[in-house]
């Protein structure tokens, strides 16, 4: 069975050769039969990824420890899911994973572009292709996740029991989907690019793709954040780890994107700035699997040291450069003749937008390398770490909280006085207050307070625009004013999605501030009965619970919460001890509402006094955060949720008798 | 006097950038890596029993009594770990590129920008008069509906 997941490995990497050769000659010779010759070995590539990766599940769930694989992350027992979350739980399996995704996405396009972008279709199969065959490659030379063991192991090793939480089955998935998927914008990219197609069909055909991988990133980057703040129990929920940074950045560029691109679409301008952006953000995913498996920089998230780094760095190499090339070479056609009229426009906002997006995104690469870079000058290690990252992006991160005020009230082209008047009186008149009454009653001039300042600047000019358009519809049409709301988003979604995201971003960064700024924290050892204060929380050690299973054995501190002499929960901070490998855990005690987290972690346990350590931290507004990441899902459903004028073209489309409605 | 409205604005950044310094446990802490492995600083570092963050602290907290200043405090355990103890890049030597790069590219970024709406932006003269996308006056309620009824999403 094994060896068969060894051959469609195999064969799968002999396809995907066969269907860039084909698609690759197709578009040169403009032959249609070799065209779908490339893309029938595409689905061939997809059905053997497909077997391969049934096959390895096959082999996890049923305990082959004859597998390398299988003996080094699962165990008889580990819990099925994880058994099953072990598939991207290890180097090996994540690249048949990333194959897997990557060979699903490319069936995807084939399928929906089987009659449309014939032109470019040779050259996006190929280029998918050429992405699937440098990541098949990998699996069949350097990491079989089929190699046999000379003798097979009688238990596995099981699974990094930081791993072992359910997360781990959401987390990698979906910043997986994020990373993979950001490859067919830059397939489409570099189509355009080959056959000089250069206008905006290609970034039309893209647009839900870009769309689909941005808020994969989003959500692979919130659960991370909720993961690392479950589980890490430090209090926090992003360190600027190495591989934080690393889907971090592309989310910053794809975000500069999905803004820019709206100017070429209404402006025909910045096809060169696009095209780079669509190509900097995949390189900066391939960017961060090198970061990740390389074991180049130092990262708690990293796989184990591999010899990796140089295949990523080649081929990253061999996207940049010859991308690079291609922009160079087709240069003079992707210059338009737009213009700017005033620096007073939404165009110029969107630039300084975009400035600002991938200021934060080169600050966030630059902090990251730099250690690299000092020991390569000097000789000499240093740790570029959580300050460095926070003081950087700062000022950057309030000066886009404020861009993105200005941005989606500021009129097209040329805002005149009036105009200007008319679009942010109320909104700055908002800010001011709200600043003001900041800075008196609740914190002092700093950060922080820019913060909170910009986003009420931001969140008034959204409410703005929701406001006056309901009122516009109210006033003209008579609607109820659900109904007007409902029509107002129904008719223009790209835009209200949109808008609704920011509200999400604002939310986020509210959290992010507040929580950064007003933690509060204490640490104390406790006997049986004793109590600690923590804020407004009076805390009381009550006793230890403990419980053990094949699996691990675990104690809880039960701890009594009190606030204005009144209980209000029982928490119960975990400490697990894993059987295999021996190591223990921390499960964090939350206690979650909307203005603070009440969040404890069991430090130490004395077995014969019953004395405990306990760290509380009294962290404000984070769930504001996560709030603001459903926010962003919400906004973004909005905006790729089809138009009816969409929908009733594709359904005269696949029904050509039918008349569509006047 | 646009330069120097652009080195202000640099200085401006680099201020709010540096770290004020102070000699509060806290402070020290987070200027300092924890040694275990697990890439925090020694202040976010919850290993209670931690080998390398516990004795850290306890030494800071010494060095803090004795009254040595936050400099000196950095400068013992850089002397006694290496530079990588240190939880951000120092301000002096080959680090300043650290800190000065990216708001320098941003300040570039900025200029180039500015010069390239600049030379796009038309000459009011030879100009022909563009109507404002956004309405004014009476027609605005008008141009408003007709820009939400527009279906903005129809390609």
């Amino acid at each position: 069975m094994n060896d068969i997941g060894r051959l469609a490995v195999c064969l799968a990497l002999l396809c995907g050769v066969v269907s860039i050769i084909a698609s690759v000659m197709g578009g040169v010779k403009r032959r249609s039969d070799l065209v779908r010759t490339g893309e029938h070995a595409a689905y061939a590539t997809y059905g053997l990824v497909v077997l391969a990766v049934v096959i390895l599940l096959h082999a996890l769930l049923t305990h082959d420890f004859s597998l390398e694989y299988v003996a080094a992350y699962s165990s008889t027992t580990l819990p099925t899911n994880y058994v099953f979350a072990a598939l991207w739980g290890g180097q090996k399996g994540s690249l048949l994973f990333w194959s897997f995704m990557l060979t699903t996405f490319t069936m995807i396009v084939e399928f929906q572009n089987r009659q449309r972008n014939r032109e470019l279709m040779p050259w996006v199969t190929a280029t998918l292709m050429t992405v699937s065959v440098f990541f098949l490659g990998l699996v069949v030379f350097i990491t079989d996740p089929f190699e046999r063991l000379p003798i097979p192991a009688v238990e596995g090793a099981d699974l990094n029991p930081l791993l072992q939480n359910y997360w781990m089955m959401i987390h990698p998935p979906s910043l997986y989907t994020g990373y993979v998927s950001a490859s067919v914008p830059f397939a489409f990219a570099i189509a355009a690019l080959m056959t000089g197609r250069l206008g905006d069909q290609w970034i039309r055909s893209t647009r839900r793709w870009a769309l689909f991988s941005w808020f994969f990133l989003t959500l692979g980057n919130l659960f991370g954040a909720m993961w690392a703040y479950e589980v890490l129990g430090w209090g926090g929920y992003w360190a600027w780890d190495p591989v934080e940074n690393a889907a971090f950045m592309p989310w910053l560029v794809s975000t500069a994107y999905l803004h820019s691109v709206m100017i070429q679409e209404k402006k025909d301008m910045l096809r060169v700035w696009n095209m780079v952006l669509v190509l900097l953000t995949f390189s900066l995913t391939i960017f961060g699997t090198f970061l990740t498996r390389s074991g180049v920089i130092s990262s708690v998230h990293s796989f184990t040291q591999s010899g990796l780094g140089p295949y990523f760095i080649g081929f990253l190499l061999l996207v940049i450069l010859t991308a690079g090339a291609m922009v160079v070479y087709r240069l003079p056609e992707l210059r338009t003749s737009g213009t700017i009229e005033s620096f007073f426009s939404r165009e110029s906002a969107f630039l300084f937008n975009n400035l600002i997006l991938v200021g934060i995104a080169f600050a966030v690469f630059w902090g990251t390398v730099f250690p690299v870079l000092s020991e390569w000058v000097r000789g000499v290690k240093i740790t570029v770490g959580p300050p460095f990252f926070n003081q950087v992006n700062a000022p950057l991160g309030v000066a886009l909280l404020f861009l993105m005020g200005v941005g989606p009230v500021i009129a097209w082209r040329r805002a005149t006085p009036r105009n200007l008047w008319k679009a942010f009186a109320w909104p700055v008149g908002t800010a001011v207050v709200a600043g003001i009454a900041f800075a008196v009653f609740a914190m002092p001039l700093g950060y922080a307070w820019a913060t909170f300042t910009c986003a009420v600047f931001a969140l008034s000019t959204v409410l703005q625009e929701f406001w006056r358009g309901m009122r516009a519809r109210q006033a003209l049409l008579h609607e109820s004013a659900p109904r007007a709301l409902n029509r107002l988003v129904g008719k223009n979604r790209r835009r209200y999605g949109g808008y609704l995201i920011h509200i999400g971003v604002v939310a986020v960064f509210i959290g992010v501030a507040a929580s950064s700024a007003f933690r509060i924290e204490e640490q104390k050892t406790l006997e049986v009965g004793q109590d600690m204060t923590v804020g407004d929380y009076t805390l009381r050690y009550d006793r230890i619970e403990t419980h053990e299973d094949g699996h691990m054995s675990s104690l809880a501190a039960v701890m009594s919460v009190f606030r204005d002499g009144q209980q209000i929960a029982t928490l119960m901070p975990e400490k697990r001890f894993y059987k295999k490998p021996k190591q223990p855990t921390t499960e964090v005690a939350n206690r979650s509402t909307l203005k603070e987290d009440l969040y404890l972690v069991l430090g130490s346990f004395d077995a014969e006094t019953q004395l405990i350590t306990i760290l509380a931290y009294v962290n404000p507004l984070v769930v504001w955060i996560w709030l603001g990441g459903l926010i962003m899902a919400m906004g973004t459903a909005v905006a790729v949720w089809p138009v009816a004028s969409e929908r009733e073209a594709r359904a005269y489309a696949s029904d050509p008798m039918r008349v569509p409605a006047e | 006097m646009r330069r120097l409205g652009a080195h202000w604005l640099l200085l401006l950044l680099l201020a709010v950038a540096v770290p004020v310094l102070g000699a509060t446990q806290h402070e020290v802490e987070e200027a300092l890596t924890c040694q275990c492995g697990c890439g925090l600083t020694v202040h976010s570092c919850n290993h209670l029993n931690c080998g390398s963050g516990e004795p850290m602290k306890k030494e800071i907290a010494e060095r803090l009594a004795r009254g040595e200043s936050k400099d000196i405090i950095l400068a013992a355990f850089s002397s006694k770990y290496g530079e990588k103890v240190l939880s951000s890049p120092t301000f002096s030597g080959f680090n300043w590129f650290a800190w000065v790069t990216p708001f320098a590219a941003v300040l570039i970024g900025a200029s180039i920008l500015t010069l390239a709406i600049r030379r796009k932006v038309r000459a009011p003269a030879s100009a022909p008069v563009a109507p404002s996308v956004t309405p004014t006056g009476d027609t605005e309620r008008r141009e408003r509906l007709r820009r939400e009824l527009d279906d903005d999403d129809r390609e």
